[in-house]
């Protein structure tokens, strides 16, 4: 079988609109998902039961079954209640929802690296739980978390294609639906994969990017002396 | 001086029946212990005896199970205000920027320079502006002799510059009490007196200080009262002179003993 690539020519576009949409979903689940992440992570070490407990069901609930289940009982279930919201909303919340129980996991791990004698010297010297997290904990975890928050962001771009079960046209739906159409389901298929490929590692490559930078602030003008601390401060108690 | 206002300086820190016990283990059983203004205590005893556990009580980080502590006649914490709610713990932290603590590990905040260690309780705590704060920051740094170092990270300074930094971070705070858990067991050998020094010159400007520590030499020099802690009580407390050269208690003596064992040095 030959591979045609002219018929991007006149299909190419509905794909790019389908890209595009992919894009603006993932960014905005990504936006509404990382800080109600990091609420879900503060509320699982609160010391107060409630919401404590919500938040450790919201994670426990949305890492535990199936995103295309969750997809499903947001898109069918919602309306029952009166929300109704076109499907591209519903989608982009599902998937906020999805990621956020992700991404609070790996804040949770990063508050957790941070040595509990930085929260205790913050809170001796009179700061709130709050503001020795914002001043002390949190800037800390930013080089530990980086990089399983990008692994988690690359997953949700792939993840958003199950929205195309729920008539969201978004990249992977615009595949099918011009595969529908022409039959071409190698080109089709493969322009696909490269443009999610593409999304992927333009990410990665800012991640990294913004990674760099968090580390080097620090690691500028430290070298041996640096390693040797952070050795003693491990094994220090 | 008036009757009432001596007795108010007897207890200016005030520890009250305080009973701490973690699991089976009783950390801290029923101890009573208050400090004048203007005091230096020296906590000595043998490790797991309760005395840095006295210490964190001091400044509520470790609640106790039963027991009180006021500063100043202001109450820090009571059993029965265990789970504070949002306004008590307010007060709470207000009283703790008041109570400068400094721990074996020092605790410096690594991703923040010297400088900015010592400047941000300032901004966040006391609300100090940013040129307040700084001008502050900087004349304490230069007082614990980190004058040169103030826009070094801390993974740059060496154990004794850390935990001079750490001092220089609760000084900046006005305390009016400064606590102290080991602050120099953490430290090599050739830089424990860096840091003494530091402390000693504090202990001569009068301020009232707590301090867990081993070095007798450096307690018989600064302390005007030492305790001796064992298994959760304070079973011995008086002078320096007094407690380190005759001991009434067993105890202390076997204690005492052993330390100058490790302590010895050949001529």
């Amino acid at each position: 079988m030959a591979l045609d690539f002219s018929i991007f020519v006149e299909y190419g576009p509905r794909l790019l609109m389908g890209f595009w949409l992919t894009i603006k979903i993932v960014i905005a689940a990504i936006i509404l998902g990382m800080p109600w992440g990091l609420v879900l992570a503060l509320g699982r070490r609160s010391r107060f039961l409630i919401p404590r407990l919500a938040a450790t069901s919201f994670v426990e609930i949305f890492r535990n079954t199936p995103f295309i289940i969750q997809v499903f009982l947001f898109f069918y279930v919602l309306p029952f209640y009166g929300i109704r919201f076109p499907a591209e909303y519903v989608g982009t919340l599902a998937l906020a929802a999805f990621g956020s129980a992700y991404f609070a996991e790996i804040i949770r791990g990063g508050i957790d690296a941070v040595s509990k004698g930085q929260l205790e010297s913050a809170r001796a010297i009179g700061m709130s739980d709050w503001q020795a997290m914002k001043n002390i904990v949190l800037p800390q975890t930013l080089s530990i978390i980086l990089p399983p928050l990008t692994n988690q962001t690359l997953s949700l771009i792939k993840e958003s294609a199950i929205l195309s079960t729920i008539t969201v046209n978004e990249l992977t739906m615009s595949g099918i639906r011009v595969q529908g159409e022409i039959f071409r389901p190698f080109e089709v298929f493969i322009m696909v994969a490269l443009l999610y490929w593409g999304f992927n590692e333009s990410i990665a490559f800012l991640m990294r990017k913004i990674e760099r930078k968090a580390n080097k602030a620090r690691t500028s003008n430290q070298n041996i002396a640096g390693k040797t601390t952070s050795i003693s401060r491990g094994a220090s108690r | 001086m008036m009757m009432e206002e001596t007795k108010k300086q007897d207890n200016f820190l005030q520890l009250k029946d305080i009973t701490t016990t973690f699991g089976s283990i009783v950390a801290l059983n029923n101890v009573n212990f208050s400090v004048k203004k203007g005091e230096v205590v020296c906590l000595i005893g043998p490790s797991g005896c309760g005395k840095s556990t006295l210490l964190r009580t001091a400044n509520w980080l470790t609640p106790p199970d039963k027991g009180t502590v006021s500063l100043d006649g202001v109450l820090v914490g009571s059993e029965s205000n265990k789970n504070m709610n949002l306004n008590e713990m307010k007060v709470l932290n207000g009283i703790r920027a008041r109570m400068g603590m400094v721990f074996q590990q020092f605790n410096v905040w690594p991703h923040l320079d010297a400088l900015e260690n010592v400047v941000r309780a300032q901004l966040v705590v006391a609300k100090r502006s940013r040129e307040e704060a700084e001008k502050k920051a900087t004349k304490m740094l230069f007082d614990v002799g980190l004058g040169e170092k103030i826009h070094d990270w801390p993974d740059n300074l060496s154990g004794g510059q850390k935990q001079r930094l750490g001092i220089a971070r609760a000084l900046a705070m006005d305390p009016v009490l400064m606590l102290l858990d080991e602050p120099t067991s953490a430290l090599d050998p050739e830089l424990v007196s860096e840091v003494l020094n530091v402390l000693k010159r504090l202990a001569n400007e009068g301020m009232t200080m707590i301090i867990v520590t081993h070095e007798l030499g450096f307690a018989s020099q600064v302390a005007d009262r030492v305790a001796f802690m064992e298994d959760g009580k304070i079973i011995e407390e008086g002078p320096p002179n007094v407690i380190l050269k005759s001991p009434k208690t067993q105890r202390l003596r076997l204690f005492l003993d052993k330390l100058n064992i490790t302590s010895f040095t050949p001529s």
